[in-house]
């Protein structure tokens, strides 16, 4: 059967403020299937999809949907056309209604004597989270009171049911990097979903940083490197390999997760926890943290380890048990009483808790360590550019200098200028709340290079790895949290890896 | 090249932020001279510089607390209670202490001090029982307003035998009086502080986002409570420098000044959202505020005008001023 095309998009060009984002690209796609994009961190993923929703208009280009010209004003023109579109940052209101969520915008449809008429939005909102897969959630729930992943799926719900109620016409789901907030197993919901729409007709564009991801739902793969095409290809004949040549315009020449370069921790024990709790989180929580070690914790979200991570860098308070950094009992109320100890967390929501936007990258990355700065007791503004300097140069951080806002930085790269204030920061045991979230491949090489150069310099690490596969692959050690407690331990060496499999047993 | 072009262009409204104040200025001295010729002379310019020196104190202080994005909505009161204390103290003093040095010197250090206490307690208040300083200050504003009137009911004249206590005010190197410089000065200090110390840059990373700075191992709390301390410092400082200027107190001195303290501020580009601005463009501002209200008065505008005149002026320097990209909203 020959497969229709749906939407197709012709040389695309775009420019910001003077740069060129995107520099003519395509992308076709046809009825029922799944198409990958990929590319590096500035690759012009995300402002083609912003491109194709309506969310800003192309440079210049031509775009195609249902085989009639199209050039969508504003997203509400692109959802009419059957497209929608699960954007990164998450866009749902959090103080409103899981349903109010879903019809936001539509609650015209519900309306009775001029008043809306709840009972019917929720069946109704009932019904497309059925259609979802997700018929646990209660859709009179409020979103802030909701998980990430949760909401997640409730994003997918939502834009289901906009390009749903176009008509029977096929509909065109944009989804940009919409795992990277999922666990495993909610990863497999998400494809069992998207597969579902597929069946019906549905496409979808799936943009993600995760190569085994997009080659386990994707059809065919579209590959773009610095705005252009880098080339497309069938996942049939696809693997990790060649997607990662071409994205990357070069080979993996080393293991991704450089193990050779894993070493053995020392016997000093840095951090210990004893029964550590936290009330309504997790407790009963006892490790050790030895020098020069990575720790991986594994767990799925609510699990605790997001929370056992903010009582260790001092943002929350332990309601029961120990903690003790380097021998000595500590109780920390805020992230600067743990800094003097060494300890420094790479926080999961960059933009909310990482970066510091309206500052330059150099203030960013003196951020945690201004007193190391200190000359005859003020800060010197030529050791400060130096650091800067320094950093820019060590991580490769893609900016036009020391000065430039962190606003104007790609995702991946204010990701290393966090990273940099870290590393600035010679702290001695660093918690890695996801490090490599919404980062592209190129660079998570170097994070990982980086965080091996770390505990090779007798640093301590404590990691939660944005897979689980980067969990196993990075660390000494790894332990698995589940309800609020630590289920499983396993020893990581470099030539004895626990499997995900029996991980992902005790995480369930 | 082509990147500069397009930045010219999308930075003129940028631009009309920088330079707002300084238009403002100018056209303001044009406009008062063409309506009122006298408005040039040198005794009107002596008298305006000499004027400005409590506000630019005040302002100093209160600067960086917009950069945290926090306000303070008391100082003009709490400047008030300074103003009644330091010279209930004088007179108090002068009773025991016969050398007029030392009275001043220590009226000034206690009053200083209640100033300091007054901007720790509301700073904590503001931190640690997390009450928005904007409704936190509110209540501190009425709190200080009773209690200037409990130290002194009525306006109170400096006694004869004191003036000597105040004659550092009046002296002049040139145009310029000693008040004015001690001002200058202060807001030097605090730039330098604001600029190279880690203080400074932990107020700046707070206002810009105080999760992170929280995160990144900032004292946002202590910093917070300095930043107040040195609000309550500069508050009762001005109060001082309006005891001296006027030879006399009154309780509600004081009032006026909290929305000319803010307009100052923003007119000098300091955002009312935090993270962003610079003290030293507080002096400009300062100068323009000093500059309407002297102008008003010398072309005859009728006092009760004037703070309309202020309300306008804040109005359109924060529309200006306000990032409307940003979805958070001021008040914090």
């Amino acid at each position: 059967m020959e497969k229709k095309l749906l939407f197709s998009a012709k040389n695309i060009t775009k420019s910001f403020h003077g740069t060129q984002a995107l520099k003519g690209v395509d992308l076709d796609v046809y009825e029922g299937e799944v198409v990958g994009l990929i590319g590096e961190n500035g690759a012009g993923k995300s402002t083609l999809l912003k491109i194709i929703i309506g969310a800003q208009p192309q440079s210049s280009g031509d775009m195609i949907m249902h085989a009639n010209e199209f050039a969508p004003k504003d997203p509400m023109e692109a959802n009419a056309e059957g497209i929608g579109m699960v954007f990164q940052e998450q866009s749902l209101i959090v103080n409103l209604s899981v349903g109010q969520n879903i019809f936001f915008g539509h609650e015209k449809d519900f309306k009775q004597y001029g008043f809306v008429n709840w009972s019917k939005m929720y069946a109704e909102a009932r019904k497309v989270l059925d259609e979802v897969g997700c018929n646990n959630i209660n859709p009179r729930k409020k979103v802030i009171d909701l998980n990430f992943a949760t909401r997640q799926m409730i994003e997918i719900a939502k834009v289901v049911n906009v390009t749903k109620s176009g008509s029977d016409q096929k509909c065109l789901i944009l989804l940009d990097e919409p795992t990277s907030v999922l666990n495993e197993i909610e990863v497999q919901r998400l494809f069992v979903e998207i597969r579902k729409l597929t069946q019906k007709g549905h496409s979808v564009i799936f943009v993600s940083h995760r190569l085994d991801e997009v080659l386990e739902i994707s059809d065919r793969v579209y590959i773009y490197k610095d705005g252009e095409n880098a080339g497309n290809m069938k996942t049939s004949e696809a693997n990790e390999a060649k997607l990662y040549e071409a994205m990357v315009g070069r080979g993996t020449t080393t293991e991704y997760y450089k193990l050779e370069k894993q070493s053995k921790p020392q016997q000093g024990v840095v951090l210990e926890a004893k029964d550590l709790g936290l009330w309504g989180s997790f407790k009963h929580c006892s490790f050790k943290l030895h020098k020069g070690e990575i720790l991986g914790i594994a767990g799925v979200v609510g699990s605790g380890k997001e929370e056992l991570c903010s009582i260790i860098c001092g943002d929350e308070k332990n309601t029961s048990g120990e903690l003790f950094v380097n021998g000595k009992r500590k109780n920390y109320s805020s992230p600067s009483q743990a800094l003097k100890d060494g300890i420094l967390m790479i926080p999961k929501e960059r933009l909310v808790e990482g970066i510091v936007r309206g500052l330059s990258v150099g203030d960013n990355i003196a951020l945690s360590n201004a007193k190391n700065l200190l000359k005859n007791g003020l800060i010197s503004k030529k050791k400060m550019n130096e650091q800067a300097d320094q950093w820019i140069d060590t991580l490769r951080i893609k900016t036009t200098g020391r000065q430039e806002l962190l606003i104007q930085l790609s995702g991946g790269n204010q990701q290393k200028v966090v990273f940099a204030r870290a590393l600035a920061s010679e702290a001695d045991i660093i918690i890695l709340n996801h490090p490599t979230r919404g980062v592209d491949v190129g660079a998570k090489e170097e994070i990982y290079s980086l965080i091996r150069d770390i505990v090779a310099a007798g640093k301590s690490v404590i990691l939660l790895g944005d897979t689980l596969d980067e969990c196993i692959g990075m660390s000494n050690r790894i332990f698995v949290m589940k309800d609020g407690l630590i289920t499983g331990e396993f020893n990581a060496d470099a030539n004895e890896k626990p499997t995900q499999v029996s991980i992902v047993s005790m995480m369930m | 090249m082509l990147k500069n072009q397009a930045k010219t262009k999308l930075n003129f409204r940028e631009n009309l932020q920088r330079y707002f104040c300084f238009a403002v200025l100018l056209l303001l001295v044009i406009a008062f001279t063409i309506m009122e010729p006298r408005f040039l002379n040198a005794a009107n310019i002596v008298n305006l510089l000499s004027d400005s020196a409590p506000l630019m104190i005040m302002a100093a202080g209160m600067t960086p607390i917009l950069l945290l994005g926090s306000i303070d909505l008391s100082i003009g009161a709490m400047c008030s209670v300074g103003n009644v204390l330091v010279l209930t103290l004088m007179m108090n003093l002068a009773n025991t202490i016969s050398n007029p040095a030392i009275v001043i010197l220590l009226s000034i250090i206690l009053t200083a001090m209640v100033g300091i206490l007054s901007g720790i307690i509301m700073g904590t208040i503001h931190v640690k029982l997390k009450v928005p300083s904007f409704i936190a200050s509110l209540a501190f504003m009425s709190i200080f307003q009773s209690a200037a009137l409990l130290i002194s009911r009525a306006p109170q004249a400096l006694p004869k035998k004191l003036y000597s206590t105040v004659k550092w005010y009046s002296i002049h190197f040139g145009p310029i009086g000693l008040p004015l410089i001690l001002a200058m000065l202060l807001i030097v200090v605090f730039y330098i502080i604001l600029t190279y110390t880690p203080f400074g840059k932990g107020i700046y990373a707070i206002g810009a986002n105080e999760r992170a700075a929280r995160i990144a191992g900032i004292k946002v709390d202590k910093y917070k409570i300095i930043a107040f301390a040195m609000n309550g410092f500069c508050a009762t400082l001005g109060a001082v420098f309006l005891m001296a200027k006027s030879k006399s107190s009154a309780p509600t001195v004081g009032d006026a000044f909290t929305l000319m303290v803010i307009s100052a501020i923003v007119l000098g580009g300091t955002s009312l959202i935090g993270g962003a601005g610079n003290i030293l463009k507080t002096i400009i501002g300062v100068f323009t505020v000093a500059i309407i209200k002297n102008g008003m008065t010398t072309v005859g505008v009728n006092v009760y005008w004037q703070k309309v005149v202020y309300g306008v002026i804040i109005l359109i320097a924060i529309a200006i001023a306000a990032d409307r990209s940003s979805r958070s909203f001021v008040v914090k």
